[in-house]
């Protein structure tokens, strides 16, 4: 604790601290132009400079810690001069075309240069000749370009892309793509996010409308379970729109919240469809004669509800694979932890200085935990150890140790790490003897995790204070998911780590939460919502009855932090809804979100309405969005079982996984993200699978038969492909991820 | 000073009122009789008759063959928009800034902008619904580029409302504006006289 004044308030900092840091925390204000929450400070803009009383010159409140003592001074005249003077230095030749520019309205330095009152040139520089670049998703004009360097920070400390530089060269520096001559990033668009002027902008987005013309939607994204805060931004469809909205740009809290692409570029999924009777009265006979009902966990917390009540009132079954196997794993978990939830979030993973990943392509299965992995690295120098058959070129700015392990092994690789990471507990006996029988040389064989490799992990770790194990959803669909789940939670309860599932979809962990599920025995006579089945009831194309898309509905989903987090409606939807047939068979609620404070307290979900959720990051940068769910004490009574016989994976092996931005069939159907479908492999898999470069083949996945491209990928190694699932519509099905197939060729 | 004394004083006789001299009314019946034959029976009808078969003989006439002829209307007159060119290149002067929207108070205007292929903004749709315009001149006075300007046709007569509301119709013709027969626009929505002489120079480096 530091004691000092601002303004001759006393006030206290904490350590690690700036000065900008307290005074925002006390309401005083400091302007700045770069400043960035969520970075290390820029210091580029020297607009936050204040006194030190009895100091000559200046020091910079954003990155300066306060000593014993001082005292600050924000405002003199002194300061205001030398503020103005960097105000007059930045509107310098500054392009007057804000009647055009996409930023007009929202700009940092429109509402500087309002404020220090800056209204005329009083010096000239030459300008330089700047072309504008078009880099695919977004657009860069160095001559709106102020050279605050939030971009690149965020790039590099944030998102972990590292894909935006500054060329330094006095008046004619710029924003350069990083080692390369076009822009070769994840396309997460927070560089556009974050831009304080007009210089970074979507290009989709430029000069189609005015930021005081859109209306804005507070939501939730809906792409993946990391569930991250955005708005909608709405106006209406333009001139012949005949009074239809639709949606022109998704823009996020970036002081304090991070987005990917895919919740930034994949907003227009929404369903267009209008009220066809007919269908409707189809769909509650359907309903009604079922055996089951298929749905997917790309639905709100009440739409699961409105199924549990529905399984009640009609004797149907659920069938809901991916929230199935969340269930199972959870279970399991909980009986050796004795807490239901599991103990991690995104905050904590961010505060982390040890980060075992395991299970999961992360970088594109789930950005959020990407971002807060690259967060840790960056800010308190994580070790990040990425364990997985395959490597990822993504995260290799982030990972400090990749260790391989064979397709299938994951029970085996746990309780290895489980041997390494526990020592020196007082274990039960019986967990005791679990530990001591374990087959190390079995297990080292069949997984290919070597000895070495898990002593350096566990030197890496040696002074490490917070460590996190990340689990993965190859993990929840794996074999022996139950017999896992202990192993984990056997290791956060004697590795001190704290555990962080990834569940598989949106809204995997809130379904796994309400709803009772049955087992899927691919019976016929089954009504599939936003899946496949006999009549299907979805938001998506060709659907046997049309309901409305996440953006056109009201409801909660429960994000990776074990939070209930409301999403509104952006888009009207015209067409019916779940409720609507749950009204017609008996199950009566006014609207859907009646459900929302009936959620089941025994899962941790609180007697609260949806009108009365919070929706939005304080001023201070404290999430207010819905709450977090209650800890639930559970039964300890599990055991970890004798780790069972590891399973081959042998000839053709494919790895069911999204490309970047990709994560399902709703994110396939948008406009500006791309589509690439065709299988990918390295050349010893090639070699393996007998293909080469630009086949065409086909195989059977889920039933059906898949046709793909297959493309030569050099940054792959091993002799795993990778698939992408999400342009496959209803007919993806959450399985083991791996999966033996038979290549069919076919004629190009 | 102001007292409630002259207003007190009710005697109007002394304000300098005075009685008119008027005929007395005839009363009897051959009286009335004398009346209207005087009246009716004077030679002031043929002078009448006489002024207009003068001025017809003439051929000097003074009235406005409308609609065949038309009288100019003031240049602050606001009738339907006109979008203007640039008066040299004949470019578009809207620049699609979206403020003529914005400050429109019967919510007429609308406009879609887009990107172009030179990364510039351009206005591909702009439609006024003149049902609903008042005819205010916020859009011609809000315009930073004297694009949309009060033009002076007044006629608001067509078989459909549509006909008002294309953006072509109201765009100067292209061809006018490369003869240079577009004038400098001197009606409602033109920055004032002698507003250059108001500008301040920005130093410039070349």
């Amino acid at each position: 604790m530091i004691n000092f004044k601002i303004n001759g308030h006393s006030v206290t900092a904490e350590r690690g601290e700036t000065i900008i840091n307290v005074a925002r925390r006390e309401d005083i204000y400091i302007p700045t132009m770069c400043y960035l929450e969520k970075t290390t400070p820029c210091a580029s803009c020297r607009l936050c400079s204040v006194e030190v009383e009895g100091m000559d010159g200046f020091v910079l409140a954003c990155n300066t810690p306060p000593t014993e003592g001082i005292n600050i001074i924000t405002d003199s005249d002194v300061l205001e001069t030398e503020r103005t003077n960097i105000m007059r230095m930045y509107d310098v030749n500054h392009p007057l075309e804000c009647g055009v520019c996409d930023k007009s309205g929202e700009c940092d330095l429109q509402n500087k240069t309002l404020e220090f009152n800056v209204g005329v040139q009083q010096f000239a520089a030459k300008d330089q000749p700047r072309k504008i670049e078009n880099w695919g998703l977004i657009n860069y004009d160095p001559s709106l370009c102020i050279l605050c360097e939030k971009c690149t920070h965020v790039c590099n400390e944030v998102i972990g892309d590292d894909a935006l530089d500054l060329l330094f060269g006095g008046y004619n520096s710029k924003v350069i793509p990083k080692n390369s001559d076009v822009l070769d990033c994840t396309f997460c668009g927070e560089c556009i996010a974050v831009c304080p002027v007009g210089a970074l902008i979507s290009s989709d987005f430029q000069y189609s409308a005015n930021s005081w013309e859109l209306s804005k939607v507070p939501a939730t994204c809906a792409h993946c379970s990391a569930g991250c805060a955005l708005e909608y931004e709405v106006k209406h469809a333009g001139i012949d729109s005949n009074g239809t909205e639709s949606i022109y740009r998704v823009k996020n809290n970036f002081e304090y919240a991070t987005l990917c692409g895919a919740g930034r570029f994949g907003f227009d999924y929404d369903n267009k469809a209008t009220k066809d009777e007919a269908a409707f009265v189809k769909a509650v006979e359907a309903v009604s004669k079922a055996k089951a009902i298929r749905f997917s966990s790309l639905i709100t917390n009440e739409e699961a509800m409105i199924l549990k009540a529905l399984k009640e009132k009609l004797g149907l079954k659920l069938f809901n694979r991916d929230a199935r196997h969340m269930q199972l794993f959870m279970d399991a978990y909980a009986s050796v932890s004795g807490t239901k939830h599991y103990s991690a979030d995104l905050e904590s993973l961010k505060a982390s200085d040890a980060i075992i990943v395991i299970g999961s392509r992360i970088a594109t299965d789930n950005p959020g935990v990407r971002y807060a992995m690259t967060t840790a690295a960056r800010h308190n120098g994580a070790k990040v150890v990425y364990m997985h058959p395959l490597e990822d070129a993504l995260l290799q700015n982030t990972v400090t140790q990749f260790v391989k392990y064979e397709v299938g092994t994951e029970e085996g690789v746990l309780a290895l790490l489980a041997q390494t990471l526990i020592v020196d507990q007082e274990l039960t006996q019986r967990e005791q003897a679990f530990i001591d029988t374990l087959d190390e040389g079995y297990l080292s064989a069949e997984t290919n995790v070597g000895d070495d490799e898990l002593e350096l992990m566990k030197k890496q770790f040696l002074r490490s204070k917070s460590k996190t194990l990340v689990i993965g959803s190859d993990i929840l669909a794996h074999e022996r998911v139950e017999n896992i789940a202990r192993l984990v939670a056997l290791i956060e309860k004697y590795g001190d780590f704290k555990v962080l599932v990834v569940p598989t979809e949106v809204n995997t962990l809130g379904v796994s939460l309400i709803a009772d599920l049955d087992i899927d025995d691919y019976s016929e006579n089954v009504v599939g919502y936003n899946a496949k089945g006999n009549f299907v009831i979805s938001a998506l194309e060709g659907a046997d009855l049309d309901v409305a898309a996440f953006n056109q509905q009201e409801g909660t989903v429960v994000s990776i932090d074990k939070r209930l987090l409301p999403t509104n409606v952006a888009l009207g939807f015209e067409g019916y809804t779940l409720n609507d047939i749950a009204n017609a068979l008996g199950v009566f609620a006014e609207n859907t979100i009646d459900y929302t404070s009936n959620l089941p307290e025994k899962s941790g979900f609180k007697a609260v309405g949806f009108d009365d959720l919070g929706n939005f990051y304080s001023a201070k940068g404290v999430d207010e969005r819905g709450y977090v769910l209650e800890g639930v004490k559970v039964h300890r009574g599990g055991h970890p079982e004798e780790v069972a016989e590891l399973p081959e994976f042998n000839g053709a092996v494919i790895y069911h996984a999204n490309p970047v931005l990709q994560f399902n069939a709703f994110t396939a159907t948008t406009e500006q993200l791309e589509n690439d479908n065709n299988l990918y492999g390295s050349a010893s898999f090639a070699a393996a699978a007998r293909l080469s470069d630009g086949d065409a083949v086909s195989f059977v996945y889920a039933g059906e038969t898949v046709r793909r491209i297959f493309k030569l990928d050099n940054t792959l190694k091993g002799t795993v492909a990778l698939h992408p699932t999400f342009d496959l519509g209803l007919n993806v099905r959450s399985d083991y991820r791996f999966e033996t197939v038979n290549f069919k060729r076919e004629s190009k | 000073m102001m007292s409630l004394e002259q207003f007190e004083n009710r005697n109007v006789s002394e304000s300098g009122y005075y009685k008119v001299d008027i005929e007395s009314y005839p009363e009897t019946g051959w009286e009335k009789a004398k009346q209207v034959f005087s009246r009716a029976i004077r030679g002031e009808l043929f002078v009448g008759l006489w002024v207009v078969m003068r001025e017809m003989i003439k051929f000097d006439i003074h009235t406005v063959q409308y609609p065949k002829e038309k009288l100019p209307v003031g240049p602050r007159y606001r009738a339907v928009h006109e979008m203007q060119r640039l008066w040299e290149s004949g470019t578009e002067r809207c620049i699609g800034c979206g403020l003529c929207e914005k400050i429109c108070i019967s919510d007429c205007i609308r406009m879609d902008t887009k990107i172009d292929e030179n990364n510039r903004k351009v206005v591909s749709e702009y439609t006024i619904n003149l049902g609903r315009c008042i005819f205010c001149g916020y859009c011609a006075e809000v315009c930073p580029e004297l694009a949309i300007v009060h033009g002076g046709r007044y006629e608001n007569t067509s078989e459909q409302r549509a006909h008002y509301t294309e953006y072509d119709d109201m765009l100067t013709p292209f061809d006018m504006a490369l003869k240079g027969e577009v004038p400098e626009y001197p009606g409602f929505g033109a920055v004032t006289p002698h507003e250059d002489e108001r500008v301040k120079s920005t130093p410039l480096a070349y």
